[in-house]
């Protein structure tokens, strides 16, 4: 925390502080609750649901943009949009729901989560987590303000040079996407470094990595894609800064340069960026589907291995978007056999989700749809996927409807149906009220409908010969029928969010009249479970000692020799109880990483209009590190280093089940 | 276990029933290619049949996997379903995994992968491999249509006086390879006609092979597949595939330029006209060929197509609109929507002269009056027909002047 203090780093709680002065120019905030709270938090609890609610903003954003598409395209020679907006609005849709909801929604569950799963108080960087967070909503917010600034970006959301520069894209469009993302960039990047140290350092006692929880397993994988992948994406896009407003000739074919160098570069982000996408979702699906199957995940060191095989694999398959772009015959069959073989792994994990199922005492719960529906959809855009993977195959479909549909199927069935079945399974534990399961399973049907109404028929149009990034067709391809179920779907997809934001506001109004939900409602797993609903700002109390995979369950049920589950203990009897928290030594909130944060918009915004602005920026952005540097903690009575589980008392894992087969002996006598 | 609301259940299998309906729908439509100029499912050349031998196994084991899955997921969410009135305290068995399971199902999949990987390797191999005695033509794509240049003489140079440069339609034998080389003199484009072969990009400054060949002669339509601005939708292309006596006669009509004046009074206006406008961009050969040599080519667009034999194309303005009114076999016009039938320049392909009657003059006034509002482009910046505001004599004028360009 902060640097100032002249003392030995590890006070023993309640020792006096003779000396101390804080430095820093303004105390630290202490709002706890009201507007200020949330600016200045450094909670990962609240940070989450500030990236889920801007998130969501975002994708109403992002799908209007959408339903605009859709509409132009309802019929030939549509006349809704200009050519001109349509390209803006087509950038704008891809980049939104790329960097702003789905990257942000994986986010806001690690975030959430991930200090949750592993038994911890909060993530290893408060601080630097707030800045994140701002970092992303300041990018996202400046993103958009090119709308009102003379127009988005017009060059696809993959900005292909030389298409990018600023003879053939004289707007601003495309250096507000290019400065946006680079600061959305950094706020991936910091929250990428502060969630690995999290998940390596702040595990509770007995929480092996091998005891860990698939989803902060994955979120673990897609943070190490995140840490390597943005700065490939970032370099790319510093040279195209230097490109659009400094004359640089990156990208200059008329000075020598090739083209395909952004190609590459892009890719090389992008391929990895796909799976830092759907890993998230792929471990919140391996929460929900053993809770509502009443059965472990089958397979979990082959659910994570193959986790961590697809974030290695990932990085040796980029070239698959770049099939036709003139890289070679010898590149293409390279790349067409990676792309193949990333189809095993994640084959692996559909069928182990499967598995899991079989055998099991279904429970269809909302959360359970969705994540029915992941698997399923996902499988469709699977092996869409090995069939571009065929790079002659690809050579037709590749910039067609097709592969429209297949990248739906992948991120929307794929990884938005993972994130629509952690929002009913976890709303309970962050907001204390259940979602309602009637419109939640209601919604899960219809979005299934709008989903395939709209994305299925693409594949068709595809392969019939639609291709991508049209903003208008002719009558006589045969493309209308398609088109119009197409843009039906959409409205209908749109009606199933809706409903979900419907259930939200109707649940919420609802749960006044019901019981407060318990800390486990689903009779789940993972020791999040064990915490109050709404989860206390300190989380645990004590903090628990984990001996084995899903412990929560197991300090519930007891498994006998032959695999039967007797239960051992109410749910009652090994939740945590809420406490007044006192004695837990928490991080202080603090204005500086807003201020930071925002600060680069300010230097963004002055490389575009006027570089006095970017000094005023840089400024900012200085005095908001020096400020940051210099804050004093507010409690300096705190002991420095006690972040770590053994400050505190344990619970030393009493309810829970050793592994030894003596203790399964004396649940059976239990039993 | 708590009972759902009537209408939800119906709902539920109202949606799931309209989501398989769809699906056997979509997989009838897919061998539905007929008016469907686009379609990459219906192959007419060796490339195109050479993919079309991958797309069906491999369709097919994908297809094959889908029903596998699905049905094993649909069959188990029925089977392991929790009943209405089963005991709350029993649980089913505790499975944690099975190794054997684990590793059948990594390397079953893998094997079946490997499998389509020896023909992918075969297919690519063998689309990579140059005919010999194959026609070459560069293809450089442009905001936004695309020019043909022929190496008729096979010296590897395509500007020679030998070798015919042109515009918007690229003209083949049918039955014989083409080497098509893709290139762009702006920013990158995608050349795909689906039903002779898959895309390939024209990217500024490098140069990509692609093998072109139709079966039969025909008319075989493409659509830029790489977005290059603006008008990326209309950037389309036509491949017209004639008998080789044909194209012999097409290639000794291109060869020659326009050099003399036209007799009618009228074009003779227009052509003064054509100078002192068209000129600054547009090139015939025998009249401004000097525009032609302009080496090397500007990196933004700057230049327009080859007017020389602007009449022996069926298309025009990036092949988006009809040349000539389409006719059907009894003479009949046809509606401007039946693409396939369209734009047929019939004995003018060949250096026949244009019957004024058949030409679309409609569409071809409205280009000259206003080229920006019919397709949008950027003529402040050097990228594409401005408006010129020109009169309606001049417009009458400057068709005419057209109209002599055999």
């Amino acid at each position: 925390m902060a640097l100032t203090e002249d003392r030995p780093l590890a006070l023993p709680s309640g020792d006096s502080n003779d000396g101390y002065t804080p430095t820093g120019v303004f105390t630290r905030p202490t709002a706890e609750t009201g507007p200020r709270s949330w600016f200045t938090t450094v909670d990962h609890k609240k940070i989450g649901i500030m990236y889920g609610t801007a998130a969501i903003f975002f994708f109403i954003v992002g799908g209007v943009e959408a339903l605009l598409i859709r509409m132009q395209l309802w019929s030939p020679r549509g006349t809704l949009l200009s050519a001109n907006l349509y390209n803006q609005i087509y950038t704008m849709h891809g980049t939104t729901m790329v960097f702003l909801v789905v990257m942000p929604i994986g986010a806001a569950f690690a975030n959430y989560l991930i200090p949750l799963q592993i038994g911890a108080r909060d993530v290893a960087f408060p601080r630097i987590n707030a800045f994140s967070f701002w970092a992303f909503l300041a990018g996202g917010v400046f993103l958009n303000s090119s709308w009102f600034l003379g127009g988005g970006a017009d060059g696809g959301w993959f900005m292909y040079a030389p298409n990018s520069g600023v003879i053939f894209s004289p707007t601003n469009g495309i250096d507000f996407w290019n400065l946006g993302l680079l600061i959305t960039g950094i706020a991936s990047l910091t929250g990428a470094v502060n969630l690995i140290v999290t998940v390596l350092n702040m595990r509770a006692p007995g929480m092996t990595l091998m005891r860990m929880p698939i989803f902060t397993w994955m979120a673990l994988v897609s943070q190490f894609l995140l840490l390597f992948a943005i700065p490939v994406l970032t370099s790319a896009q510093v040279l195209l800064m230097l490109d659009r407003l400094f004359d640089a000739n990156f990208f200059n074919v008329a000075k020598g340069a090739n083209p395909l160098l952004w190609q590459h570069l892009f890719w090389i982000f992008g391929h990895p960026e796909v799976y830092l996408m759907i890993l998230p979702a792929f471990g919140l699906v391996s929460e929900i589907l053993p809770t509502f199957a009443r059965k472990p995940i089958f397979g979990y060191p082959f659910i994570v291995f193959s986790g961590i095989a697809i974030g290695f694999m990932g990085w040796g398959v980029w070239a698959h978007h770049m099939f036709v772009s003139g890289i070679g015959p010898i590149s293409v069959t390279a790349f067409s056999l990676t792309t193949m073989f990333i189809a095993v792994p994640t084959g692996v994990k559909i069928l182990n989700w499967t598995a899991t199922m079989w055998g099991g005492k279904l429970n269809f719960s909302a959360p359970m749809l969705f994540s029915i529906g992941l698997v399923t959809m996902f499988t469709i855009g699977g092996l869409s996927g090995v069939m571009h993977s065929v790079a002659p195959m690809d050579t037709q479909q590749t910039d067609t409807y097709f592969i429209v549909a297949h990248f739906h199927y992948v991120l929307f069935g794929g990884a938005f149906f993972g994130f629509m079945g952690a929002f009913y399974f976890y709303w309970p534990k962050a907001f204390g009220y259940m979602l309602n399961e009637s419109i939640g399973k209601a919604n899960f049907w219809l979005m299934l409908l709008g989903f395939n109404l709209t994305f299925a028929p693409m594949h068709v149009l595809g392969l019939q010969g639609m291709s991508r990034r049209i903003y208008t067709y002719d009558a006589g391809y045969g493309f209308e029928f398609w088109n119009k179920v197409a843009t039906i779907g959409a409205f209908t997809l749109a009606s199933s969010i809706a409903l979900f934001i419907f259930n939200i506001f109707y649940s919420k109004s609802k749960a006044k009249t019901l019981p407060p939900v318990g800390p486990d409602p689903w009779d789940s797993r993972t020791i999040e479970w064990m915490t109050p609903s709404p989860t206390p700002v300190y989380n645990f109390d004590p903090i628990p000692t984990v001996t084995r995979v899903d412990d929560f369950w197991y300090r519930k049920y007891g498994e006998t020799k032959d695999g039967k589950l007797v239960r051992i203990a109410s749910t009652a009897e090994v939740a945590q109880k809420r406490t007044d928290g006192k004695g837990i030594h928490l991080p202080s909130p603090s204005y500086w990483p807003i201020v930071l944060a925002f600060g680069l918009p300010i230097v963004a915004y002055g490389l575009i209009f006027s570089l006095w602005l970017a000094l005023i920026g840089g400024i900012v952005v200085v005095a908001a590190l020096y400020g940051w540097i210099m804050e004093p903690p507010d409690d300096p009575d705190a002991v420095h280093d006690d972040h770590g589980p053994e400050a505190h008392a344990s619970d030393g894992g009493d309810a829970a089940v050793p592994d030894s087969a003596d203790a399964v002996k004396e649940v059976e006598t239990v039993g | 276990m708590q009972r759902l609301p009537k209408i939800v259940r119906i709902f539920a299998v109202v949606s799931f029933t309209a989501v398989v309906v769809l699906f056997a729908a979509l997989i009838v439509n897919s061998f539905q290619n007929s008016g469907k100029p686009l379609t990459s499912l219906a192959p007419e050349g060796p490339s195109a049949e050479s993919i079309q031998r991958l797309v069906i196994p491999v369709t097919a084991i994908a297809g094959i996997v889908f029903v596998l899955v699905i049905g094993a997921i649909v069959f188990i969410t029925w089977k392991f379903r929790e009943r209405p009135d089963s005991d709350p305290d029993e649980f089913p068995s505790q499975i944690h995994g099975k190794t054997t399971l684990e590793i059948g199902w990594t390397i079953l999949p893998a094997l079946i992968l490997a499998g389509i990987a020896v023909g992918t390797v075969m297919t690519i191999i063998n689309l990579n491999r140059e005919e010999p005695n194959s026609i070459k033509v560069q293809v450089a794509g442009q905001q936004w249509w695309w020019e043909y240049k022929y190496d008729l003489n096979g010296d590897g140079n395509f500007d020679g006086p030998e070798d015919i440069t042109t515009a918007t339609e690229l003209v083949i034998p049918a039955g014989k390879p083409v080497q098509v080389t893709t290139t762009s003199n702006d920013v990158i484009h995608s050349f795909w006609i689906p039903g002779l072969n898959g895309k390939k990009d024209a990217v500024p400054g490098l140069y990509h092979p692609l093998k072109l060949q139709a079966d039969e002669p025909g008319v075989f339509r493409g659509q830029c597949t790489e977005f290059c601005g603006l008008s990326h939708a209309n950037m389309r292309m036509l491949v017209r595939a004639v008998p080789s006596g044909d194209y012999d006669a097409w290639v000794r009509n291109q060869l020659k330029d326009h050099a003399a004046d036209p007799t009618n009074p009228v074009a003779a206006e227009g052509k003064k006209v054509w100078l002192s406008l068209c000129a600054q961009c547009h090139v015939i050969k025998g009249i401004n060929d000097a525009k032609m040599k302009e080496t090397p080519p500007p990196l933004v667009a700057g230049v327009a197509p080859d007017l020389t034999h602007f009449m022996t194309r069926g298309t025009f303005a990036g092949s988006i609109f009809n040349l000539y009114e389409p006719v059907s076999s009894d003479g009949q016009p046809l509606p401007m929507s039946d693409v396939a039938a369209a734009g047929d320049p019939g004995a003018v392909l060949t250096g026949g002269a244009v019957n004024s009657a058949t030409v679309n003059r409609v569409t071809l006034e409205a280009w000259l009056r206003n080229a920006p509002a019919l397709k949008p482009m950027y003529p402040q910046g050097g990228r594409g027909m401005p408006n010129l505001n020109l009169t309606e004599e001049q417009i009458d004028q400057l068709v005419a002047f057209l109209e002599t360009l055999n």
